[in-house]
C-alpha cells in the first residue's frame, strides 16, 4: 500500500514536472557574451554593436518589430498616420514608469526625439528629418508634425534605433556626456545594477515593467571576454548561455553546431544588413583620387575573405547597397565590384591614372586601420594588405582599441583607409545615406559620413529617394545613387556579412524579435 | 679560450643547446634565401595539412606558408631577444654600477627607482606599455627593456659591493684613479661573467615576452614572428592544430636552447665552480 501510494505521488509529480516544462520559468540569470566592452551605454549617442547588446534591455523604443518585420507596439499602445502622411499621432501607454519612478510621459518622447536623436544620435537626424515640432496635447498622446511623409520613420523606432530616454534626467546637462551615458536609466524589462570595467554589465530584473509578469529572467550579466577561444570555451562548458554578433568565432560556431546542447541561428539580423566595408579619407592622403579606390575595389577577391575568414558566412557585395533590398526593388548590381577580384584590371585603372611603381614595385604606402571588433577583422586586414601589395599598394596595418579608433575615425579624420562594417538598416535612408551625404559630415558623430564625400548631384538624389513615394520612381533613383558610387566609391563594400548567433538550447524566448540579441529579452527564460 | 671552451663543453647539454641555438641562427640568417618571399603572402590553398599543397609545415587560414614563417619569425625573435637584452643590460649596468660604487643617497635614490620597476609584474607592465605605445616592433623591444633591466641592476650592483673594497680597488684609489676609470676599467670587467649569464638567460625571457604580446595581439602587425603565428592560429587550434604547433615548438626550442647555453656559460665563467673543480 506504502509503496503504491509513493509510486502515486512520484506520478503525479513527474506529471506536474513534465507540465511546468512546457511552460516558461521565471527566475534564473542569463550570462550572456558582450563583445567588445561597450564604449559607454549611451544608446542615444552612438550605435556601436556592444551598446545595442546591452541597453535596449534597459531602454525601450515606442515599436519593437516581429520576426515579419511586423510593428509591434511597445510605448506606444497604438499609432495612426494622416491620409497625407504628414501627422505621425501616437498613444503612448499608460502607467509605464522609469528606473527611478517617475511616469513617462508624452514630454519624454517630445524630448528624445527633438533634443536628443535628431541632434546626437548617429542616424537619428536622418531618421527624424523631416519632423517640424511635436504636439503634447496630453500626457499620453505625442503628435508629431512632418514636413514631407517620412515612411521609414516607422521602422526606426525600435530601442535599439530610437530608444526613448528620460527627460528629466537629460535635460539642461550636455547629452554627449551626460552621468546617464554609464547609468542608463529606462522603461525596459531590466534595470541596469552596475557596470564593472573589464568584466560585465549587470541588469537586473524590473519590479515595475509594464508587462505584468515580464521579464522572466531574475538577471541578466553581460560578460566581456577578450580572447574569442575562452569565449568559445565559456560557451561549451555552459558558462556563458548566448553569444551574437560574431562573438563566437564562425569556425568554432560550425563545431559547436554539431553538439546537441548548442544551437546556431542566423536569425534576429533582418532589421539589421551588415556590410563590410572598407572607409577611405577623400579629403587628405593617398585615396583622394577616385580611381585608386574603384582600383581597390577591383582588387578584391571578396570570395576569399568570405570563405577563408568568415567560412562561408556572407554574399560579395555588388553595389552601394546590399542585394537584400532587391526585395523592394533598389539594388541593382553594378561593375566594380568582381567577386573573385581582378588584379590585372585594377593594375590598368592605376596605370591609366599615372601611378607609377618605383624601383620596388610600389606605387604608393598607406595605413590600414582595422575595426577592433575581433580576429576576423584582422586577418580581414592581413588579407587586404597582401591584395594592395599586389597592385602596388603598400599598406601597414595599425590596430587599436576603440575608442581610440573611433576618435581617430570620427573625431580627428586622421586615417586613409578603414575597414569597418555598417548596419544598411531596412531602408537605405536608414542605414546608407549617413555615409555619403554632405549633410552626414558630422565631426564627432560616430558611424557617418567619415569619407568625408561630397557630391551635389548624389546629395539630390539621396533627398528625392527619402521622400518618393512610388515603387518604381524610388528604385530608379537608387539606381543612379548606386552608378555614381560604383564610380566614386567612397566607401567600398566588401561583403554583406551573415551574423550567427551561438546559443545554449537552455535558453528559450530570446529570439522573438526581429533585432535579435539587439531585443529586450523580456519573454527570455531559461529550461533548467 | 681553450680553457674556457673544455670547461663548457664538460656540460652536454650546454653543447647541444649552443648547436641548436647555431641551427636556429644559421635558419634566421638564410630565411630570405629558402624563403625568398614575403612571409604574410598568400602562398596557396588555405589550411593545407603539412606535406599537402606544397607547405612543408602546412598553410594557415589565409593559406600563408607555416614553414616560412617561422624562418622569418626566427628573425624576428632573435632580434628583438639581442637587442632588449642589450639595452636592458645597458641600463641595467648603469645603475647598479653608481649605486654600488657610491653607496649612500645615491644608491637609496637609484635602488627605489629600481624598486618601483621590480615591484609591478613584468608581463603586465610590458603588455601596458606596448598599448600606450602602440603595438610596433620599437614599442616591444622598449617595453622588454624596461621590464628587464632591474634585475641586471641588482646584480651589477651586489657585484660592485663586494669588489669596491678589494685591495686592487683600493691600489686604484692611492694611485689617484678617477672614480669613472675605477668604475670602467677595474670593477666592471670582473663582474662580467655573471652579466653575461643573466644577459643569456634574458635573452630567452625577452623572446617569451615578445610571443607572448605577440599572442594577446600586441605584436607589431607588420612583422612575422613566433607570436604572431600562433596567435592566428589559436582559434582554430582545433580544426588546424599546425598552424600554432610549429611555432610553438620553435619558441621551446629556441628558448630551452638559450637557457642551456646559458647554464654552460655559467659552469664555465664562474670563478666559485672553478675554483671547486
Amino acid at each position: 500500500m506504502k509503496t503504491l501510494l509513493k509510486s502515486c505521488v512520484l506520478a503525479i509529480s513527474l506529471l506536474l514536472g513534465a507540465i511546468s516544462a512546457q511552460a516558461q520559468k521565471s527566475g534564473g540569470t542569463l550570462v550572456f557574451l558582450v563583445q567588445p566592452e561597450p564604449p559607454s551605454l549611451a544608446a542615444y549617442v552612438s550605435t556601436s554593436g556592444p551598446i545595442g547588446l546591452v541597453a535596449p534591455k534597459v531602454y525601450e523604443g515606442l515599436f519593437d518589430y516581429d520576426n515579419d518585420g511586423k510593428i509591434v507596439h511597445v510605448l506606444a499602445e497604438s499609432h495612426a498616420v494622416s491620409a497625407d502622411g504628414k501627422t505621425v499621432t501616437f498613444n503612448l501607454r499608460k502607467g509605464v514608469t522609469w528606473h527611478d519612478g517617475k511616469p513617462f510621459t508624452s514630454a519624454d518622447v517630445q524630448f528624445a526625439i527633438m533634443n536628443v536623436l535628431s541632434k546626437v544620435h548617429p542616424r537619428g537626424p536622418n531618421t527624424f528629418s523631416e519632423v517640424e515640432s511635436i504636439d503634447t496635447p496630453d500626457a499620453h498622446t505625442a503628435v508629431l508634425n512632418l514636413k514631407k511623409p517620412a515612411p521609414y520613420m516607422l521602422r526606426a523606432l525600435s530601442a535599439y534605433e530610437s530608444p526613448m530616454v528620460p527627460k528629466h534626467l537629460l535635460e539642461g546637462t550636455d547629452i554627449k556626456s551626460a552621468k546617464l551615458g554609464n547609468k542608463p536609466v529606462g522603461t525596459g524589462p531590466f534595470k541596469f545594477v552596475e557596470w564593472k570595467k573589464g568584466q560585465y554589465i549587470r541588469l537586473d530584473k524590473n519590479e515595475n515593467y509594464w508587462r505584468k509578469g515580464l521579464p522572466y529572467l531574475d538577471k541578466i550579466v553581460g560578460r566581456f571576454i577578450p580572447d574569442a577561444s575562452t569565449r568559445t570555451a565559456a560557451m561549451e562548458n555552459g558558462e556563458v548561455l548566448y553569444g551574437a554578433y560574431g562573438a563566437i568565432p564562425n569556425i568554432d560556431a560550425v563545431r559547436l553546431k554539431k553538439r546537441d546542447d548548442i544551437s546556431v541561428t542566423t536569425d534576429g539580423y533582418s532589421m539589421i544588413n551588415p556590410m563590410a566595408l572598407i572607409e577611405f579619407n577623400t579629403k587628405k592622403g593617398a585615396f583622394v583620387d577616385a580611381a585608386v579606390r574603384k582600383a581597390i575595389s577591383l582588387a578584391i577577391n571578396r570570395e576569399f575573405l568570405i570563405k577563408n575568414i568568415w567560412f562561408g558566412y556572407g554574399k560579395p557585395a555588388t553595389s552601394a547597397l546590399t542585394s537584400n533590398f532587391s526585395a523592394t526593388g533598389l539594388h541593382a548590381a553594378m561593375p566594380n565590384f568582381p567577386a573573385k577580384g581582378d588584379t590585372a584590371a585594377a593594375n590598368a585603372v592605376l596605370d591609366a591614372a599615372g601611378f607609377k611603381r618605383n624601383s620596388d614595385g610600389v606605387r604608393m604606402t598607406a595605413v590600414l586601420d582595422l575595426i577592433p571588433y575581433g580576429e576576423d577583422w584582422r586577418r580581414a586586414g592581413e588579407y587586404l594588405k597582401q591584395a594592395m601589395g599586389d597592385i602596388g599598394i603598400k599598406l601597414d596595418l595599425r590596430y587599436e582599441d576603440v575608442p581610440t579608433w573611433l576618435r581617430r575615425i570620427y573625431h580627428k579624420y586622421d586615417f586613409a583607409m578603414n575597414v569597418n562594417y555598417f548596419y544598411q538598416l531596412p531602408d537605405p535612408v536608414l542605414g546608407v545615406h549617413r555615409h555619403y551625404g554632405t549633410n552626414m559630415i558630422r565631426k564627432g558623430t560616430h558611424f557617418v559620413n567619415s569619407s568625408r564625400y561630397s557630391n551635389a548631384a548624389l546629395d539630390k538624389l539621396l533627398a528625392a529617394g527619402m521622400i518618393e513615394p512610388d515603387a518604381t520612381k524610388r528604385s530608379a533613383i537608387y539606381k543612379d545613387v548606386q552608378k555614381i558610387l560604383a564610380e566614386d566609391m567612397p566607401v567600398v563594400n566588401l561583403f554583406e556579412l551573415q551574423f550567427l548567433t551561438v546559443y545554449n538550447t537552455k535558453l528559450k524566448g530570446a529570439y522573438g524579435s526581429a533585432l535579435g540579441a539587439y531585443g529586450s529579452f523580456a519573454e527570455a527564460w531559461i529550461d533548467d | 679560450m681553450n680553457e674556457f671552451w673544455s670547461r663548457y663543453a664538460r656540460n652536454r647539454s650546454a653543447v647541444m643547446g649552443l648547436g641548436i641555438l647555431v641551427l636556429v641562427i644559421f635558419m634566421a640568417a638564410i630565411a630570405s634565401l629558402i624563403f625568398p618571399d614575403d612571409p604574410f603572402r598568400l602562398a596557396g590553398i588555405p589550411l593545407s595539412v603539412p606535406g599537402a599543397n606544397g607547405f612543408f609545415l602546412g598553410s594557415d587560414t589565409l593559406g600563408r606558408d607555416v614553414a616560412s614563417g617561422i624562418a622569418h619569425g626566427a628573425k624576428t625573435s632573435l632580434l628583438i631577444g639581442l637587442v632588449a637584452t642589450f639595452a636592458a643590460v645597458f641600463i641595467g649596468i648603469i645603475f647598479g654600477a653608481f649605486s654600488g660604487y657610491y653607496g649612500g643617497l645615491v644608491d637609496d635614490i637609484l635602488m627605489r627607482i629600481t624598486e618601483i620597476f621590480q615591484t609591478i609584474p613584468s608581463f603586465v607592465f610590458a603588455i601596458l606599455l606596448v598599448a600606450i605605445m602602440k603595438p610596433s616592433i620599437e614599442s616591444i623591444v622598449i617595453a622588454i627593456t624596461v621590464v628587464s633591466w632591474p634585475g641586471v641592476a641588482r646584480l651589477v650592483r651586489g657585484e660592485f659591493l663586494s669588489l669596491k673594497n678589494r685591495e686592487f680597488v683600493q691600489a686604484c684609489h692611492t694611485i689617484g684613479m678617477s672614480d669613472m676609470r675605477i668604475i670602467v676599467r677595474e670593477i666592471l670587467p670582473n663582474c662580467l661573467s655573471p652579466i653575461i649569464v643573466v644577459g643569456s638567460l634574458m635573452v630567452a625571457t625577452a623572446i617569451l615576452i615578445e610571443s607572448g604580446l605577440a599572442f594577446l595581439g600586441l605584436g607589431d602587425p607588420n612583422i612575422m614572428s613566433w607570436g604572431f603565428q600562433i596567435g592566428a592560429g589559436r582559434t582554430m587550434l582545433r580544426s588546424a592544430w599546425w598552424v600554432c604547433t610549429f611555432p610553438g615548438i620553435a619558441i621551446l626550442v629556441t628558448v630551452l636552447a638559450i637557457n642551456l647555453v646559458g647554464e654552460g656559460l655559467n659552469d664555465a665563467l664562474n670563478p666559485r665552480l672553478r675554483e671547486g673543480n
